[in-house]
């Protein structure tokens, strides 16, 4: 029931679509192009915008990281006039102190992610060391001696950490003058020549011990060398001090690689790991016993059926979402019409009066309002809201029951 | 190449076997999978071959709509071997076969028959697609699987729901010749004979001459036309392509077109048929007098609604070119569509109608008349006032082709056959045929 309105021309109408044309590799790709060029377009703005973003490891005083704990602007800021390099392991570190030579220093965080013997082989290098929060072990190996003997929470003024003096006769630290020094406390045993700064209630926040030509650096906490803190008090100053030299070899290890254990597999019976091979059988031969089909499908070609009111019903639509209330209300009243005038004994076409005067002599009606109802005129009072469209149908309604 | 679920199951136990089996793994799995796969092909190839075996077929070839009819496909199997199989013959969906699939044992050398019984949902055509045959070994295991052509058409007539009608429409008819038992006197338009007066005839229809020579009073009876000619022109267009209730308006057409056959068949006249959208789709022509209605129902069987606009000036063309020069009611069952008539059919009308009497049939649909009455609300009144305007454009069409001299029965389905049987009736009466 297509184009209710459309005028029947002798010839054969035209197909709308020409049918498929050209080669079936051409007719393959003409379907495939728009999928495929969607695909490309997509993977190119996620390459883009992979590109853009770059992704900056995290963690405590990582070296890469732009996070407020991370240690990217000490590290950028030493960079402009030493060597920073950055290593994950004992044996880079090593490798790293090598090339560097003489006049280098090591920072070492999270030495615990070290085996012993990698400790006691950095230990035994004659470098210049920096240990934030070193490990117990850590401590024996580089800094034999030294005990961890308190710990002091970070003052608060008005939720501001409060830095604290050095209070040593240390250059580097006495330069820098106050710190965020608040964190371990360590205590040197005394007759040794280790200068202790920062002081806590019970030993200093910072120890440096000398062993013959290197010394070793002892911070309780790596709060000043943060991004954070590092602009803080005499922070930068400090960490800059302390990291004085040509080369500045910075060790974050990674966590060590987990060591393959025996897995499950391996531990199972001979039997069950060999029986896999059958089961891949029996699963093809399931695959093909379900798969296959007694004869192939049959087609038909089903005739296009629609309801016959189709076309009504688009027109209903249309009346709707237009709100085509003058149109409806026509149709209403012109089917009332053509129904009643023969029933009035007049002619389907009659005069409005006639009509007028027939239905009004049979209900009793005023005619004036019969005319109103039945002839409108411009504009049509009925058609002014739906409330009016539907009191014209009522009224039609009441008609047809009253002339019955 | 098949396998069957006990192949599978067979598969299954070697899995156990070698998961049971431990240190020996390999060695089990080894011995297992050969041992499965030389069952595997040992039994395909004792298989008996689908290929050699030889198909016949027979059983119905045309049954009416909503019935069953059982074709038959006899297996022949020329083979050493005795076939294990299982079959099935393949129909299209809508002819519903059942059963899909059975199991079939043929001796060597022996031939067995399997049934399908179909049970068509569909007019038109059905076309057998093949029989598959699953043919498996001794074992049971596997086997091999072949399609094989054995060709065979079920034709699905028209169901002719309104022979219902046909005995009342007869006995009208029948009134009409005066031969109905209530011996009431015909009353057609050509002389049949002379007969003597009995109690309660019209006196009016006394033929006083006759009276006058012989002894007693004589009557003339008078009879319906007969031999007069009857084209059913069926519109397979578009607009018969619509569904009111369950089925498209060809079929209702058909239906009434069916009865009206008959009836006229039975009138003495003369029936032909044609179908016509764009082009001629089926034609049917008397041939002598008796009963056209096997033939049309033959010939409508395989017509469906065409989408494309019906070509009124070819339908007129044709009507009048092919059909001989005699006057005779053309029957035109198609839609009382406003655009398509107006545009098409009304201005090729007075070719048509200056020498044949033209009766145009059409299904109403009640979907429409039911919307025409919704009412509460805007929404329902959009809805009436669009089936208002359907409605008013069927009347004005109905009446446009009235005012030119064409008779016009436009009836629900339910009653539009008998519609179109009475205004038949009605006609023959009037000696206007």
């Amino acid at each position: 029931m297509t184009a209710a309105t459309a005028p029947a021309p002798p010839r054969a109408p035209e197909p709308d679509r020409a049918p498929p044309s050209g080669s079936p590799a051409l007719r393959v790709w003409r379907s495939v192009r728009v999928p495929a060029a969607l695909l490309t377009a997509l993977v190119v703005v996620s390459v883009l915008l992979s590109l853009g973003t770059e992704r900056f490891p995290t963690g405590r005083l990582e070296p890469e990281s732009v996070s407020p704990d991370g240690t990217r602007a000490l590290v950028n800021v030493l960079e402009q006039d030493r060597d920073v390099h950055v290593v994950r392991g004992s044996a880079e570190a090593e490798e790293a102190l090598d090339r560097a030579g003489d006049g280098a220093v090591l920072v070492v965080f999270l030495d615990y992610r070290l085996l012993p013997g990698e400790l006691d082989s950095l230990a035994a290098r004659d470098t210049d060391t920096v240990l934030v929060q070193p490990s117990i072990r850590s401590l024996e190996a580089f800094a034999p001696g030294v005990e961890v003997t308190g710990r002091e929470e970070p003052r608060l003024f008005l939720d501001l950490e409060a830095p604290r003096e050095a209070e040593c006769g240390l250059a580097a630290a006495e330069a820098a003058g106050s710190a965020h020094m608040s964190g371990e406390l360590y205590t040197a045993p005394p007759g040794t020549d280790a200068v202790g700064c920062y002081p806590g209630g019970d030993g200093d926040a910072l120890v440096r011990v000398r062993d013959g030509e290197a010394t070793t650096t002892v911070l309780g906490t790596g709060r000043p060398l943060t991004n954070t803190a590092l602009d803080a008090a005499g922070n930068a100053a400090l960490a800059l001090n302390l990291l004085a030299a040509d080369d500045v070899v910075w060790l974050r290890p990674d966590p060590p690689a987990q060591e393959a254990g025996a897995s499950v597999w391996e531990l199972l019976p001979l039997g069950l790991r060999w029986s896999l091979v059958p089961l891949a059988a029996t699963l093809v031969l399931l695959a093909v016993w379900r798969g296959r089909r007694l004869g192939a499908l049959v087609p038909e070609a089903l005739p296009v059926v629609v309801r016959a009111s189709e076309t009504t019903e688009g027109r209903a639509g249309l009346y709707q979402s237009r709100k085509a209330r003058d149109r409806a209300a026509a149709a209403l009243r012109a089917g009332f019409l053509e129904r009643t005038a023969p029933r009035l004994g007049l002619a389907a076409d009659a005069a409005p009066d006639a009509v007028v005067t027939a239905v009004a002599q049979r209900t009793g009606d005023d005619p004036a309002h019969l005319r109103a109802l039945f002839y409108p005129g411009r504009p049509d009072p009925y058609a002014a809201d739906d409330d009016a469209l539907v009191r014209l149908a009522d009224e039609l309604d009441e008609r047809v029951r009253r002339l019955r | 190449m098949v396998v069957t679920g006990r192949a599978v199951l067979l598969a299954l136990a070697a899995t156990a076997a070698v998961a049971l089996s431990g240190l020996l793994g390999a060695a089990v799995t080894a011995i297992a999978l050969g041992l499965l796969a030389v069952l595997l092909v040992a039994d395909v190839l004792l298989a008996a071959s689908p290929k050699a075996l030889g198909l016949s077929r027979e059983g119905e070839t045309s049954l009416r709509l909503g019935e069953s009819a059982t074709v038959r496909v006899t297996v022949a199997n020329p083979t050493r071997r005795p076939l294990r199989a299982t079959v099935r013959d393949a129909w299209p969906p809508s002819s519903h076969a059942a059963p899909r699939s059975q199991r079939l044992r043929v001796p060597a050398g022996e031939r067995r028959r399997v049934s399908t019984t179909l049970t068509p949902t569909r007019r038109g055509d059905a076309r057998a697609a093949g029989v598959t045959v699953r043919s498996v070994g001794p074992l049971g295991l596997a086997g091999r699987q072949r399609t094989l052509p054995a060709p065979w058409t079920v034709r699905t007539l028209p169901p002719f729901h309104s022979r219902r009608h046909l005995p009342g429409k007869l006995s009208r008819l029948r009134e009409l010749e005066g031969q109905h038992t209530a011996m009431v006197r015909g009353q057609g338009s050509e002389f049949d004979s002379l007969r003597d007066y009995v109690p309660g005839d019209d006196v009016r229809s006394i033929d006083w001459r006759a009276t006058a020579r012989g002894e007693g009073v004589v009557v003339r009876t008078w009879r319906p036309e007969r031999d007069r000619r009857v084209l059913i022109v069926l519109d397979t267009g578009r607009t018969s392509a619509g569904r009111v209730g369950d089925t498209p308006r060809l079929d209702h057409a058909m239906d009434a077109a069916l009865l009206l056959a008959a009836l006229a068949g039975r009138a003495g006249d003369r029936v032909d048929f044609m179908a016509y959208d764009r082009r001629l789709r089926a034609q049917v022509r008397a041939s002598g007098r008796g009963s056209q209605v096997g033939r049309i129902v033959e010939a409508m069987a395989p017509l469906e609604a065409e989408l494309v606009e019906s070509d009124p000036a070819g339908l007129v063309s044709t009507v009048l070119g092919t059909q001989g020069r005699a006057r005779r009611l053309v029957v035109l069952l198609t839609d009382l569509n406003a655009a398509a008539l107006e545009e098409g059919l009304l201005p090729k009308l007075p070719a048509l109608t200056s020498r044949h009497l033209l009766l145009v049939a059409a299904v109403r649909d009640p979907a429409v008349d039911r919307m025409a009455a919704e009412r509460g609300g805007a929404d329902a009144l959009y809805r009436a006032a669009a089936a208002e305007r359907t409605l008013g454009e069927r009347r004005r069409v109905t009446a446009e082709l009235r005012r030119m001299g064409v008779e016009v029965v436009d009836a629900d389905p339910e009653h539009i056959a008998p519609a179109l049987a009475d205004a038949y009736i009605s006609l023959k009466a009037q000696g206007r045929l």
